[in-house]
């Protein structure tokens, strides 16, 4: 564990500076994280993904409540894309993790999220690293399945996991066929009562439409059961995830998808850098007001944006 | 020229407008004009205008002579925090003409936890009787002989147990259980969509209230097995309309509920009850009352019942607390008569009118005795009595009646469209729209477009306060815990570990009648909590999920100027902190009414801050914890129970111990004058009492914000 994050209230103050929208703080946010790189690496990253209302936060709560009991320490990270256009957002993940949430060995972080698309907080990398740091060894990333958020939070896993709504057909339709191909599992969710003959039909057309995609050669993702109301079936998603987790430390596929998960993010960081610079260049705004009015074409438009950005760097 | 057109022309002098029907109308929160004048041309297309009372659909009453043979019950609802102070009171209120008693309990005891339960330290004798076990039921009906006076029970979490405790107290008194009257609340649905004080999932909920309806319909045939209410709806935030289409709709669910267990409609639709809240909306309240009797009759008729008062419907009603201020509380006395009309006027059973002191504390003897008196007074000196149903036959009150019928019917089929009140709760829609009516209410009101006389107009200049009954919770806690120690050192611990077995095998297969088991556990001695635990092991305890409206502040405080004030300072702090502002919304102790707390975090949200939502029934460990991990500026905890003298110490401690005292603690809700220098003493920042404009409580908080971060 690292010495600067050596309890709750300062891993929290940490995350507020690396989520800090303010030019000083960014520094001293990257100043950090070089400082407790050596402390990193060292958990279980589990993305889980699903459309809205398919039980994410109970899920976690289940899941997270098993892995507690077996001496886990647990870092959920949940990130709200609905943030309102006005105003603030409103964060209720607690209280749909009512017994997780006051865990001593669990840490429940929800970010606001502001101005990003997707289900994911720009700075969620970062953030998972505090948490490693800090001495939790399995983190779980949470996200609404809204289409570019899956991908993202499944560039920053190790493991993703798609939840599933019982009752089959519609629900393939309304996920998009990429996504299938890089979960590493699906669980059909609330599979209790009056479901269970449906989950059943549902995890059997998940499997059919997962064998017709092609997959790595060694993991085939499976496709399981649960209530996470009732608790049923989280062991054996756990021991699925400890199994996969155990192939691919083996076979080092695990280290290569870090490391591309790696590569994934210095793209992002740079779109990123790239885009903060050019829109804060006064030309930037300039030009757009000149294309709304017509004066000019966006080609011409965009290659003296370039220039002036470029121009700018070269003359520091 | 008619008369009507000569009106027009002097009503158009009158109030210098072309239009002057249109200039003088005024738009309900039900979305429903109230015309300046009605005549014999409203009348033209309503039906039923020949009904009588006594006489289906009972528009005019359900009895045929009304308050002119006897007037209604009245009924005050009071618990003191133990067994043996309610009853003293009980026993006092019974010589004194009272006809029944209505209990109210603590809120460990709703939630089905005993009084030694780590979660409830706060909550033990707050708001009500603490009752652990069939010995405190018979403390609490000692010498009250309940084969003669009626029972009124405010329990709906906990409805096994405590119904339980009272047979087997009845039993033991020697009174068979067929001659028990009274009614048990019982509503569950209503709890799931408000209240919050349940325990189990909606699915073994119902089942309970299905198995309380059989054992009822057979062995307690006095007794009212349920009490429908809309009284809470109406607290939350909802307007007439809704809290009267809801309450019709829950109804016909607990039908289909008992129908689905084998009931025949005549074997329990008698014994159904209602409850509904009388607000300040003097002839909207009376229409609903008369509109109510109307649906329901349309409801019960469709289940083709032989006996004609299955399709009665008999309500109870309660004087509104929300109406309640706590500036100018001698006002409130006013306010309670003006609702006690509306409720005579429309018709009542029972009736019972809240205390001034409400809105700051639970009643004193002297505030219970004014709000008696004042039913009193309306018996025995108005001559409200002598006639029954006054407005039948007027213009306008039949042209209402009318419509707030169809305004609740066409909520109430957008309820049928999703499948019944049971699945449209699981989805949110009531809360959702009850919560937005609320949020609409307050905004009027922080606006100046409701005006409420000694709140937002005819402020007082300074406010004295108000003497308030204090509950030593320590004491009773204590108290009840050694008498826990007695029962459970005295009974057969074979005879109750078979009871609660039998309990859990029945949660376990849905299967047995689980009143009648209680019964058997409530006779060997197992206590509420056990109970509760027992069935709690395969049913879970329900965890609702948190719906908050959004924008509906922001909208309608657009112009005013401290709002806008707000916005700029959010954004400001936005600019210079990195972050906008943020606020932990958060309740502690087993108190379920979160209307105040919903609506602070909309409105907070609204003005720019982000808002994290904490769990109800938190303690104030968790409560800190949470605080820490979001690293939010500001703890902002609402409280309506009185638990906030041994809560709120114990979170500032805990924050402290985890160094970070700097997290701003405020709180808001019912919090007497006389307690406002021990909070801040202890280290609370700001105290927002009821009525606190919401401009003003976010323009406070931030201004305590950017101090705090300046320092």
């Amino acid at each position: 564990m690292n010495e600067f994050l050596k309890d709750r209230r300062s891993l929290s103050k940490a995350i507020t500076l690396i989520e800090s929208s303010l030019v000083k703080d960014q520094e001293k946010a990257s100043e950090l994280i070089e400082k407790i790189m050596p402390n990193t690496g060292d958990s279980l990253r589990i993305g889980i993904s699903g459309v809205p209302g398919v039980g994410k936060s109970t899920f976690i709560e289940s899941l997270g409540m098993y892995l507690i009991n077996k001496r886990h320490k647990v870092a959920v990270l949940a990130v709200d894309p609905s943030s309102p256009i006005h105003g603030g957002s409103i964060l209720g993940d607690k209280t749909r993790m009512e017994k997780l949430s006051s865990q001593d060995n669990a840490y429940i972080r929800p970010s606001p999220t502001k101005g990003t698309l997707g289900g994911v907080g720009k700075k969620t990398r970062e953030i998972i690293l505090l948490c490693e740091a800090a001495g939790y060894d399995i983190i779980l990333i949470e996200t609404v399945g809204v289409g570019q958020s899956e991908i993202e939070v499944h560039s920053m896993s190790d493991f993703f996991l798609m939840l599933m709504l019982p009752g089959a057909g519609d629900e393939l339709q309304g996920i998009k066929k990429g996504i299938l191909e890089i979960v590493d599992a699906i669980a059909v969710n609330k599979a209790e009562d009056d479901n269970q003959t449906q989950a059943k039909v549902a995890c059997q057309h998940y499997q059919n439409a997962l064998h017709i995609l092609e997959h790595k050669p060694h993991w085939t993702p499976p496709v399981l059961s649960c209530s996470a109301l009732k608790s049923i079936g989280i062991e054996d998603i756990w021991n699925k995830i400890k199994e996969f987790e155990k192939i691919t430390k083996d076979n080092g596929e695990f280290k290569n998808k870090r490391l591309k998960n790696n590569q994934f993010w210095f793209e992002q960081i740079v779109n990123h850098k790239m885009i903060t610079d050019i829109k804060s260049l006064p030309e930037w705004e300039n030009l757009r007001t000149d294309v709304l009015s017509g004066i000019i074409t966006p080609q011409l438009a965009s290659l003296k944006l370039f220039d002036a950005l470029y121009s700018k760097k070269g003359k520091k | 020229m008619s008369n009507l057109e000569e009106w027009k022309k002097l009503a158009a002098k009158e109030s210098k407008s072309d239009t002057p029907i249109e200039k003088l109308s005024k738009d309900t929160l039900e979305n429903i004009k109230i015309k300046p004048l009605y005549t014999q041309e409203d009348l033209k297309n309503l039906d039923y205008l020949d009904n009588l009372p006594g006489i289906d659909p009972f528009i005019r009453g359900p009895r045929a002579t009304m308050y002119t043979g006897r007037p209604w019950t009245i009924r005050q609802y009071a618990g003191f925090s133990t067994a043996e102070e309610s009853n003293a009171f009980y026993k006092k209120t019974l010589a004194g003409g009272g006809q029944g008693v209505s209990v109210a309990f603590d809120l460990a005891t709703h939630r089905g936890y005993d009084s030694d339960h780590p979660r409830v330290t706060g909550d033990v004798g707050k708001a009500g009787v603490a009752i652990d076990s069939v010995e405190d039921t018979k403390v609490l009906f000692d010498q009250i002989p309940l084969d003669k006076v009626s029972v009124s029970m405010t329990m709906n979490g906990a409805v096994l147990p405590i119904l339980a405790n009272y047979i087997v107290a009845a039993e033991e008194q020697g009174v068979p259980s067929e001659k028990l009257r009274g009614t048990i609340q019982n509503d569950i649905l209503k709890e799931f969509m408000v209240r919050n004080t349940y325990i189990y999932p909606p699915k073994p909920s119902m089942k309970i209230i299905a198995d309380i309806f059989e054992y009822t319909s057979k062995k307690m045939p006095l007794f009212n097995s349920i009490s429908i209410s809309g009284y809470h709806m109406q607290e939350a935030g909802a307007d007439a309309a809704l809290e009267l289409a809801y309450t019709i709709a829950d109804g016909k669910e607990y039908i289909e509920t008992a129908i689905g267990a084998g009931l025949k409609i005549d074997d329990f639709a008698p014994r159904l009850s209602f409850f509904f809240g009388i607000g300040m909306n003097f002839y909207m309240e009376i229409a609903k009352l008369r509109a109510a009797r109307l649906l329901w009759s349309e409801v019960v008729s469709k289940y083709n019942p032989s006996n004609i008062k299955s399709k009665m419907l008999r309500t109870h009603c309660q004087t509104s607390g929300w109406s309640l201020t706590e500036q100018d509380p001698y006002n409130n006395i006013i306010r309670t008569t003006v609702e006690a009309m509306a409720a005579v006027f429309g018709g009542t059973q029972s009736l019972h009118t809240n205390s001034f002191d409400e809105a700051i504390a639970l009643p004193t003897e002297f505030s219970a005795k004014i709000a008696r008196n004042t039913q009193l007074i309306l018996q025995e000196e108005s001559g409200i009595t002598n006639t029954v149903d006054p407005w039948g036959g007027s213009y306008f009150m039949e042209s209402l009646t009318n419509e707030i019928a169809n305004k609740a019917r066409e909520i109430m089929s957008e309820v049928d469209e999703n499948g019944g009140m049971a699945s449209a709760i699981e989805k949110g829609l009531p809360k959702l729209r009850i919560e937005k009516a609320a949020a609409l209410k307050q905004a009027k009101i922080d606006s100046g477009a409701e005006v409420i006389v000694g709140v937002n107009k005819y402020i007082n200049d300074k406010e004295d306060p108000v003497d308030v009954l204090e509950i030593d919770n320590e004491k009773v806690r204590t108290h009840q815990v050694q008498q826990l120690e007695k029962i459970k050192s005295q009974r057969n611990n074979a005879e109750v570990e078979k009871a609660l077995k039998a309990l859990e095998k029945s949660a376990e297969t849905m299967e047995g009648n689980t009143l009648e088991l209680a019964v058997n556990a409530a006779r060997v001695r197992c206590t509420v909590g056990e109970i509760t635990q027992a069935l709690e092991k395969s049913w879970g305890r329900y965890q609702a999920t948190s719906q908050t409206v959004s924008g509906v502040y922001g909208k309608n405080l657009e112009k005013n100027e401290t709002w806008m004030g707000v916005m700029e300072q959010v954004k400001t702090f936005e600019k210079n902190q990195g972050r906008r502002p943020r606020m932990l919304v958060a309740k502690m102790g087993q108190d379920g009414h979160d209307r105040g707390a919903k609506v602070i975090a909309s409105a907070f949200a609204d003005a720019g801050f982000d808002i994290d939502l904490a769990p109800l029934f938190s303690t104030p460990e968790e409560v800190a914890k949470q605080a820490i991990e979001n690293d939010v500026h500001v703890i902002g905890v609402s409280s309506q129970a009185a638990g906030h003298k041994t809560l709120i110490p114990l979170l500032l401690s805990e924050l402290k111990k985890l160094n970070a005292e700097d997290i701003i603690v405020v709180i808001g809700g019912v919090i007497p004058k006389q307690d406002y220098q021990f909070l801040l003493d202890s280290g609370v920042k700001d105290i927002f009492g009821p009525g606190t404009p919401i401009q003003e409580s976010t323009d406070r908080v931030i201004k305590h914000i950017l101090q705090a971060n300046k320092e």
